[in-house]
């Protein structure tokens, strides 16, 4: 609230903002709502807290949980960055940015290390997140056992007594089929050697990063009404047999204009004959790393 | 030597409708009671009831652990689910109510297993071949969809789902029915091995009484939600006592 009253009392900043707006689009009660349940999300991590979504100003399925999460957490000295696939450049992240800097009237970024919060679609950052930042994904479907079983009730059911036996059963049929764990994205963690947990469609590469991260993560599925999160320093592991360990895999090429051979690759075909080169999916890093060089 | 269950006047009701009453039936291990009775006597209620599929109204139901005596309507949730799918079994007279169908034979048999806890998928792929073995399915069918498989192989499959975690009770609704007679000699057969080899504690329901016959040690007969009559299985089927029980007996098909 007193961020709230801050940026109110500022008359610059009311004059740069449309007024019609309140801060970071959503309302105070809405927001005081939404920060309840991050609390408690935080409280029990990797556990689904229902909250009651808004109808935000874009279609379902383009981060209006992210969207909900972080105009909850935003204050006016934040640091805004938004990323689509690891990319500061595409349509979903320019659009939110854009958004936030009309609503909110923030700062905004490209660099990691400079945002106070991320929000993400489908990638983590390359480079570390230190304390006091706040990753903020967007989440299409959050209950991790929703194609194995598919009454709602049964799932809740099945967390609440950790009953997590099916969970494997999805991972022995793609050893089954195919010779090794074939899921590479939504791959399934148990946070806080508690709660099985869908870490939204990022890639499997990035799972490890969640693990003991010094950042804040928060996860909000809007359609689904769903928030939940990851406190600092808590422990996340992929779920694997004993016998096919995890592999977070990443495709054995370089980057082919930073020449990283850490970061997660996008794989572009460059023309008619099907020739294809790999860049950086997070364009903060690449970009990082062609100034430095 | 203890019951490994035991069930004290046990009653259903839906509404005013009378599903089981009064019902008592005492399951010493490596046993096989057998519950007849017409369609609608009650046999599914008394089953489901005593197996927690059902919550009956009224009575008591122990479940002997070896350790200690566990009252099953007192207990926890969670508690009562860990041992539905540890220490307890249910095949179900169809089986597509039992069976995944859309994970692969291996991933059914696997799923109990993996709920308590196995983690070393060459192990559990042991032992799946291990159980399709015992109950007669090709190995070679091991990553094949239940859809794929016929009638009588998919309820071998279901028995294989449920017994692979050694459960201590076993409860079966009808395992042969809907199946043509050379199948159900089969699983009859199947089911006679398994019983005597792994000394399985079953409560099976049939209206079949050679099904009764051929597997059971105990009889209880069911009318109208009530046993009628009840005693060891070659006494009660050559010298049946009561008019109901005299009358399923004579009306078996003489071959």
């Amino acid at each position: 609230m007193n961020n709230v009253l801050k940026f109110k009392n500022n008359k610059t900043d009311v004059a740069a903002q449309d007024e019609i707006y309140n801060f970071a689009y959503l309302d105070e009660n809405t927001k005081r709502m939404i920060r309840r349940a991050l609390i408690k999300a935080l409280c029990i991590p990797g556990y689904q807290v229902p909250f009651s979504s808004r109808e935000m100003p874009m279609p379902y399925g383009w981060g209006t949980g992210g969207v909900q999460v972080t105009s909850s957490c935003l204050t006016t000295d934040d640091v805004i960055k938004v990323i689509d696939q690891g990319a500061d450049d595409t349509t979903n992240a320019v659009s939110i940015r854009n958004f936030f800097k009309k609503t909110a009237n923030i700062e905004t970024t490209e660099k990691t290390s400079q945002a106070s919060i991320i929000q993400t679609r489908h990638r983590i950052p390359e480079e570390k997140l230190k304390e006091k930042q706040i990753l903020v994904y967007q989440v299409p479907i959050p209950e991790p056992l929703a194609f194995l079983e598919p009454r709602y009730q049964e799932t809740k059911k099945m967390h609440a007594l950790s009953e997590y036996g099916i969970m494997h059963v999805k991972l022995y049929e793609d050893i089954t089929k195919n010779g090794h764990i074939e899921t590479a994205y939504a791959y399934p963690v148990k946070t806080n050697d508690r709660y099985i947990m869908d870490p939204s469609p990022i890639p499997k590469f990035d799972n490890p990063k969640m693990n003991n991260n010094p950042a804040i993560q928060l996860f909000g599925a809007g359609r689904e009404q769903r928030i939940y999160a990851i406190p600092p320093y808590t422990e996340v592991t992929s779920l694997d047999f004993e016998d096919y360990p995890f592999d977070p895999s990443k495709a054995p090429h370089k980057c082919s204009i930073c020449g990283s051979n850490e970061s997660f690759l996008d794989e572009i075909i460059t023309d008619d004959d099907g020739n294809r080169s790999f860049i950086c999916s997070d364009t903060n890093y690449c970009n990082q790393r062609m100034e430095n060089n | 030597m203890q019951p490994i269950l035991s069930v004290h006047n046990l009653n259903k009701y839906y509404g005013n409708q009378v599903g089981c009453k009064n019902m008592n039936l005492t399951l010493y291990p490596g046993e096989v009671v057998g519950v007849v009775g017409e369609s609608g006597s009650g046999k599914t209620t008394f089953i489901n009831s005593i197996s927690g599929n059902l919550i009956p109204d009224s009575g008591k139901i122990l479940i002997e652990t070896g350790n200690e005596t566990i009252d099953f309507l007192e207990i926890s949730e969670s508690l009562k689910r860990l041992l539905i799918r540890t220490e307890l079994a249910f095949v179900h007279q169809n089986p597509r109510d039992g069976l995944r169908l859309d994970v692969s034979a291996g991933g059914n048999i696997s799923e109990r297993l993996m709920s308590i806890g196995q983690r070393n998928y060459g192990n559990i792929r042991q032992t799946i071949f291990k159980w399709l073995d015992k109950v007669e399915i090709d190995k070679s069918r091991v990553d094949d969809f239940p859809r794929t498989f016929s009638g009588g192989m998919l309820q071998r499959l279901q028995i294989a789902k449920n017994l692979v975690t050694s459960p201590k009770i076993i409860f079966m609704d009808e395992p042969t029915g809907g199946l043509d007679v050379s199948v159900q000699a089969k699983i009859l057969d199947l089911l006679r091995k398994l019983v005597r080899e792994l000394n399985l504690s079953v409560v099976i329901v049939s209206h079949d009484l050679a099904v009764i016959r051929l597997l059971a040690d105990k009889i209880i007969v069911m009318k109208n939600g009530e046993a009628v009559e009840s005693g060891l299985c070659d006494q009660v089927l050559d010298d049946p006592q009561h008019s109901y029980t005299q009358l399923l007996v004579s009306s078996v098909l003489q071959v």
